[in-house]
């Protein structure tokens, strides 16, 4: 078996041929990640107007369907139309502290049968049992960490009751976010994760963050786009327009 | 690809790949839209020229420093739980899999796309190892049902219809299925979505890995690539060394130009950045996470002759615009890895010898380093390449022969003029209507599928020293 070691060293080996033969000026990024964050704040909270009808477009042409609604108790409602119009019954949601409201309370007197992920520590049973749920459900809840205008792109981090499944097995996806989700560029995104990774607390929250721009798709059957390979046939964001 | 394939000569398989009118279409119908989408991709985005000069000097600086920047990937994906692994060959990269399926039990393994697990030909080492590896990407799974290999790095079946992918699911499946793409895409959902829940090991390439993070970053457009990090107990990422980027910052500027040059996609449907196994508190994902860091002929290019090959991403963008792959496809190049770059990857990895016809299945038209997103110079590692056949007598014999001479008679004037005026008589016999249709001997092969001009009855030469001379 090769070691870390030799692997390294022939590498060096060969390395040391080409020294100075190359330019090596790596790209100029922010020179303090917290700083840089905290200006991406600032210029979206005035901002944001614009990069939500941007996102709104962007989201619709790769096939997204975009709702408003004025406060987060009109949430649900929004969900039971979405999940009318799919004749669907099951709902699969983030924990609620993570998404900021619980459906069990809404949905589950109207007679939708809805699974929230844990909190806490799941143990092995705990976990076996969510992802049976998560298999079956036919509607997944989560919340929306960034919202990327530039692409129409939902950034999802996991984490503690922020499983990564919510947004893939069920054939239809809803996305809940607010203005402060709102980012411009894929380059302000950039700028949050290298905060997020300098930061201690945060950085080991989870083990991915899951970009998605639209539906599941494929077009490898005669280069025909096909919808909901294996992933949601159907994506929907809400937007909250209070805070 | 089987060594039997290769047993055929490369202008024969071409020639094959010229006679099937099907793959013909097939060919025409993709490349021409693809590279359409590329196109309206780029127009409709002003920084699209300046991201792609930084993402080259990114490549570049980065492989500067390599060896750090693996030491810190490494150090950082150890740090969240993972496990790394350093494969000098592709040999030992398939040992490393087939010990951990051994060690933890492992009887099946999904797999989303990868052409580094191509590359090792993963799939019949597992089956001789009895674990059943399931391809999950849709063209994948279609090419692992009917026991071929992609031919074309993003859309791996091109080759096929949506009548032979129908005929296929009926008979590998069992039932009787509507030759329609929407249909069948539903087949393979159903089909798959159980194997996702049941298999015990997750294999997947790497686009890219961040070095100051410990990412792993893959792009998909189905969702498999996100089912197979996220379901089996096991996930296990091979990659070619030098996916490495330093920065997430980095990372932002390759993603803005890999989908739109592979798909004309602004981003794939998904990316997805894996940085370790489970976390605590986590419902889901990996107990375990390995990672396999492949050499496999890339450290000797370091400084060689193809190190610009190594900042490929692998978007196919340089296929599609290929006219000798727009006419014969992926299989006829005989190896994992088709197309312009592909022929530059296979010197690499198989050694020069491989190529020693495929170096020549270039026009050399540029077309391919316009359109690749980190503007690598294709055209002049290919000429590299034919000098090398040259110099390491790889080439046939007759061949360096002929251009030896040429070269002489290039070299000299006096020669030149001589090698005109013998071609003139020579040729005498072999005119029809103004062309040299049919050559006697191995000239013949030239003229077999063209026609080559003759010698004119006054060379520019001839008549450039008359004026002169008035």
């Amino acid at each position: 078996m090769t070691t870390r070691t030799e692997f390294l060293g022939s590498i060096r080996r060969e390395m040391s041929k080409t020294r100075g033969l190359f330019e090596t000026h790596p790209v100029p990024r922010p020179p303090d990640a917290g700083q840089a964050f905290e200006m991406v704040k600032r210029q979206m909270a005035e901002r944001w107007p614009q990069a939500l009808e941007r996102f709104r477009e962007e989201f619709e042409r790769i096939a997204g369907v975009f709702h408003r609604v004025a406060r987060l108790d009109e949430v649900p409602g929004a969900i039971k139309r979405i999940a009318e119009a799919r004749q669907a019954k099951s709902v699969l949601s983030w924990d609620p502290g993570a998404l900021g409201l619980d459906l069990r309370k809404s949905l589950g007197p109207e007679g939708y049968s809805v699974t929230v992920a844990p909190d806490g520590d799941p143990d092995v049973p705990a976990r076996q049992l969510h992802r049976d749920a998560a298999a079956q459900a036919e509607i997944g809840v989560t919340g929306v960490d960034w919202a990327l205008a530039e692409t129409g792109t939902l950034v999802l981090v996991s984490g503690r009751g922020r499983p990564r499944s919510t947004s893939l097995l069920p054939a239809t996806h809803v996305a809940v976010f607010d203005r402060g989700c709102l980012l411009e560029s894929l380059e302000q995104v950039g700028t949050m994760l290298e905060a997020l990774h300098a930061d201690p607390a945060r950085s080991m929250s989870g083990a991915v963050i899951n970009f998605i721009t639209g539906p599941s798709r494929t077009a490898d059957i005669e280069l025909t786009l096909t919808r909901g390979v294996h992933g949601p046939k159907d994506v929907h964001a809400i937007f909250v327009e209070g805070r | 690809m089987s060594d039997a394939h290769l047993e055929t000569p490369f202008p024969e398989r071409a020639h094959a790949a010229l006679g099937d009118a099907h793959l013909q279409e097939a060919l025409t119908i993709a490349t021409t839209k693809f590279i359409g989408l590329r196109k309206e991709s780029f127009e409709g985005y002003p920084d699209g020229e300046a991201l792609r000069d930084r993402a080259r000097a990114i490549k570049e600086a980065t492989l500067q420093g390599l060896d750090q920047h693996l030491e810190r990937l490494a150090d950082n994906i150890e740090r969240l739980g993972g496990h790394v692994h350093w494969a000098a060959t592709g040999e030992e990269a398939r040992d490393i899999i087939l010990r951990l399926c051994r060690d933890k039990g492992v009887r099946m393994a999904v797999k989303s796309k990868s052409m580094a697990t191509e590359e090792i030909e993963l799939n019949e080492a597992l089956e001789a190892a009895g674990v059943k590896p399931v391809e999950t990407d849709l063209g994948e799974y279609i090419i692992q049902l009917a026991h071929e290999k992609p031919s074309h790095i993003i859309a791996p079946a091109i080759h096929k219809t949506k009548g032979q992918v129908a005929d296929l699911f009926s008979k590998e499946l069992g039932g009787r299925f509507e030759a329609d793409p929407e249909v069948l895409t539903a087949v393979a959902r159903k089909e798959l979505r159980q194997k996702f829940l049941e298999a015990d090991m997750g294999i997947t390439g790497a686009n890219f890995a961040v070095a100051e993070t410990g990412t792993i970053v893959l792009v998909t457009n189905e969702g498999n690539g996100r089912m197979v990090t996220s379901l089996p107990r096991i996930h296990v990422a091979v990659m070619g060394m030098e996916k490495v980027i330093p920065t997430m910052t980095d990372l932002m500027v390759f993603l803005s130009i890999l989908a739109r040059s592979a798909t004309g996609q602004k981003l794939s449907s998904y990316t997805t950045l894996v940085r370790g196994p489970r976390q605590p508190g986590e419902v889901e994902g990996p107990e375990e996470l390995h990672l396999i860091l492949m050499d496999n002929g890339r450290t000797r290019q370091i400084a060689g002759t193809l190190r610009e090959a190594l900042y490929c991403l692998r978007c196919g963008a340089c296929l599609n615009v290929c006219p000798v792959y727009r006419q014969i496809g992926g299989h006829a190049y005989g190896y994992t890895y088709p197309g312009p770059i592909g022929i530059l990857l296979t010197a690499m990895l198989k050694g020069n010898a491989a190529v020693k016809d495929l170096a020549h299945a270039s026009s050399l038209c540029g077309a391919c380093k316009d359109v690749c997103p980190v503007r690598i110079d294709i055209p002049r590692m290919l000429v590299e390449l034919r000098e090398h056949l040259d110099r390491e007598k790889i080439a046939p014999w007759g061949e360096r022969m002929l251009f030896g001479l040429a070269r002489r008679a290039m070299a000299s004037p006096g020669l030149f003029d001589a090698g005109v005026r013998l071609g003139r008589m020579a040729q005498r016999p072999f005119v029809r209507d103004g062309k040299l249709r049919t050559l006697p001997l191995f000239f013949g092969k030239w003229t077999r599928t063209r026609d080559l001009p003759p010698v004119a009855a006054r060379t520019f030469s001839e008549r450039w020293k008359e004026i002169e001379r008035p």
